[in-house]
């Protein structure tokens, strides 16, 4: 019940210890009640069908009542059910067992909370990035602020203010404890992109308004690192940002990067990180080619007239029987909007019935946009919707084709391509390849991998030698610039029509 | 006689399908028209039209202009290399977007637009220095320098177009090389680019065509 928008009280992370998540069951099968709840649930409550929601489990479809929910947060368990362990090496460890990984984008915050001793993961949240209030992307946010002429600071404070909020919040329902664990952390290991970790720094993001930090190094060391770890009451942790790659490449990428065993493997290998920014990585058995291209918001879900990242309400997916669009919408019946993967699979029919034409315009003009459900202006899909989408998959398209080139390697010849951030794991991969957005290769070498990037940062936490293979990694990386190649201008533009992407030319 | 390829080939690019426009463009040759009528009786005249038809339609979408500019410059340069004499270039730019500024599309289409209509266009490409603009300018022999900037600290920070106004003006060249600059801060504040210390600017792509062909010609005349 985490993910959802609901959620029962807790204060010891499901071992029936608090007895605060009571939820009374009103139809359905349900598991018998345990010792547990029999101590903890007074008979006259019991009677009325009154049980721990961590002890419940369900044998059918069910209904039951949250009376007293608790408070609505902005952080929510992440699904990692289908995560494979890692098998790292046991760590020598007696005291500050625990970590934290953290993926800090610039629309959500994604952590986890680790028992390094055990090698297990606690628990995991995600929220969305305070700052979206100051802006869409990172330059308005940067020229928001610059305008403002507020404190330096701030920024970066908003940030690190949400990033505790989670993890107490973790402490708070999965442990029970909140001083006492903040004082065993060891290590928190940060990754993001460039501007993100530039400005938990504590930096003003000046040095990305400057071109010759583009392609170079930009550390992210914070001054104030002592107040930071007293502000967090974290005595003993290493609070690593782990430094990005260049200007637009953040170390969301580098963990991407390790999540997959990219460089382990011998055949070629394509990974693509969805988002604001889209980085593409390819590896061609020696090095790494990387570069980044903007998706404008349309990857996020939030540039577009009805546009909501994967959250409650968002249509993740569409079909269509009939005459009529079936609209698989997360965890509750009414469309708040699409999220990116129900954007690609609208934009996919709409072509297949003609509706949209092969340049992205509407058949029949359509001001208003076109509905998707007649009775429900949030499944509107406007022009401009689909002009955005035009540009995001044309700009990846172009540079997945560039690096290739560059590369010396066909498209054929890839073992595997992993489509990783915004999509998440519902991206119809026949309608994406349908619009131009993935290239035209055998599905089964496809890999969807959501949280790659928070995975990547969950190995830098339980490898012991970690900083020396991030270090080899970065070795490998060889940063490419698209805009000094001109081709890749041509290139977008052809990639701009909702047609396949055959590549190989 | 041209009506029909005018209307076939502004048909193959509002749907953005680069390979229908070059097939109307390659069935107009086969029919005997000659290189440059395809420049000066269809691409030109379609440029107009199709901008005209963009700028009105508000469906209108940033594929097409693209697109428009892509096709048109690159069928012009094909038909330059098959004119029976040496085609006549009204005069030359140098083009770049500003210092600090690394979006190419906007000065993408200005380029495609020039070319059509026979400006010889030097591209610097992206993040130039002002110094590299004046100088290519002089060597070049151009009478035109155009900064393409798409933010607003691009446009109006003293790097850009600013720096390359002191320069002009250092070193005594600005009745021989004007400077006009273009891109998304100007079209929401149209006198921006007096604070850019540009001596115009233009909203979309045949427009800036104009605007620098015309610049050219003062240029030439004084």
């Amino acid at each position: 019940m985490d993910l959802a928008e609901l959620r029962v009280r807790a204060a010891c992370g499901g071992i029936a210890t608090c007895g605060a998540c009571t939820i009374q069951t009103i139809k359905g099968e349900f598991s018998s009640p345990t010792l547990a709840e029999w101590q903890k649930i007074p008979a006259v409550d019991r009677d009325n069908g009154v049980r721990l929601a961590c002890q419940l489990y369900l044998k059918s479809d069910a209904e039951v009542f949250l009376q007293d929910p608790a408070p609505t947060s902005n952080w929510k368990s992440l699904d990692l059910n289908d995560w494979s362990d890692y098998n790292t090496p046991q760590l020598d460890l007696n005291s500050a067992i625990y970590a934290i990984a953290v993926d800090l984008g610039t629309t959500h915050i994604r952590l986890s909370f680790w028992d390094r001793k055990q090698q297990k993961r606690i628990a995991s949240r995600h929220g969305n990035n305070p700052q979206v209030a100051l802006g869409e992307d990172v330059l308005t946010r940067l020229d928001v602020h610059r305008q403002r002429g507020e404190d330096l600071q701030s920024l970066s404070q908003i940030v690190r203010d949400a990033i505790i909020q989670g993890i107490r919040d973790i402490l708070a329902r999965d442990i029970g404890e909140i001083k006492s664990i903040l004082e065993k952390v060891g290590l928190v290991s940060i990754v993001g992109n460039t501007a993100m970790l530039a400005l938990l720094s504590g930096q003003d993001g000046s040095q990305l308004y400057d071109p010759d930090n583009w392609e170079g190094h930009i550390p992210c060391i914070p001054e104030d690192i002592e107040a930071w770890k007293n502000a967090w009451r974290m005595p003993n942790a290493e609070i690593a940002i782990q430094a990005p790659i260049a200007g637009f490449i953040g170390s969301d990428i580098l963990a991407g990067i390790l999540a997959i065993n990219m460089t382990q493997q011998t055949e070629p290998v394509l990974f693509a990180d969805f988002g604001t920014n889209t980085e593409i990585a390819l590896w061609d058995g020696k090095q790494i080619w990387l570069t980044s291209v903007p998706g404008g918001p349309a990857f996020e879900g939030v540039g577009l007239q009805n546009g909501l990242s994967a959250d409650a309400g968002a249509i993740r997916s569409v079909k269509k029987k009939d005459d009529h669009f079936i609209l698989d919408v997360i965890g509750t019946d009414t469309p708040k909007g699409f999220c990116a993967s129900g954007f690609v699979d609208a934009i996919a029919l709409l072509r297949l019935d003609e509706e949209i034409k092969l340049s992205g315009r509407f058949a029949n003009p359509n001001p208003e946009g076109f509905y998707l459900d007649k009775g429900n202006p949030c499944t509107i899909i406007k022009s401009k919707d689909i002009d955005a989408f035009q540009r995001a998959k044309a700009a990846t398209a172009a540079a997945m084709q560039q690096l290739l080139a560059l590369a010396d390697i066909s498209m054929l010849d890839l073992s595997e391509l992993w489509v990783c951030g915004a999509f998440g794991q519902h991206l119809n991969l026949h309608n994406a390849q349908l619009t131009g957005l993935l290239p035209s290769m055998d599905c089964s070498r496809i890999k969807l991998f959501g949280n790659s990037a928070l995975s990547g940062c969950e190995k830098m936490l339980l490898v012991p030698d970690s900083k020396e293979i991030n270090q080899q990694l970065r070795n490998k990386i060889q940063v490419i610039n698209l805009s000094h190649y001109p081709d890749y201008d041509d290139c977008f533009i052809n990639h701009l029509r909702l047609i396949p992407f055959v590549g190989d030319k | 006689m041209f009506e029909t390829y005018i209307k076939d080939y502004n048909e193959a690019v509002f749907d953005i399908d680069k390979e229908t426009a070059l097939e109307v463009v390659e069935s107009a040759l086969q029919q005997g028209i000659t290189p440059e009528q395809v420049v000066f009786n269809i691409i030109i005249p379609s440029i107009e039209q199709m901008m005209a038809l963009i700028e009105k339609d508000p469906d209108t979408n940033l594929a097409q202009h693209f697109m428009t500019a892509q096709i048109a410059a690159g069928i012009t340069e094909t038909m330059l290399t098959k004119f029976s004499t040496p085609p006549e270039v009204i005069g030359r730019v140098i083009i770049g977007t500003a210092y600090g500024d690394l979006h190419s599309l906007g000065k993408r289409i200005v380029i495609g637009c020039l070319k059509s209509m026979m400006v010889d266009v030097v591209d610097l490409g992206v993040n130039v220095k002002a110094e590299d603009f004046v100088d290519a300018a002089v060597e070049q022999d151009a009478q035109v320098i155009a900064i393409s900037s798409m933010m607003v600290h691009t446009a109006t920070g003293e790097d850009g177009s600013l720096r390359v106004r002191a320069l002009l003006n250092e070193r005594n060249l600005e009745n021989q090389i004007k400077l006009v600059v273009g891109g998304a801060p100007y079209r929401f504040d149209h006198e921006l680019y007096t604070k850019a210390g540009a001596d115009n600017w233009a909203a979309d792509g045949v427009t800036a065509a104009k605007i620098i062909s015309q610049l050219i010609l003062e240029v030439k005349a004084s």
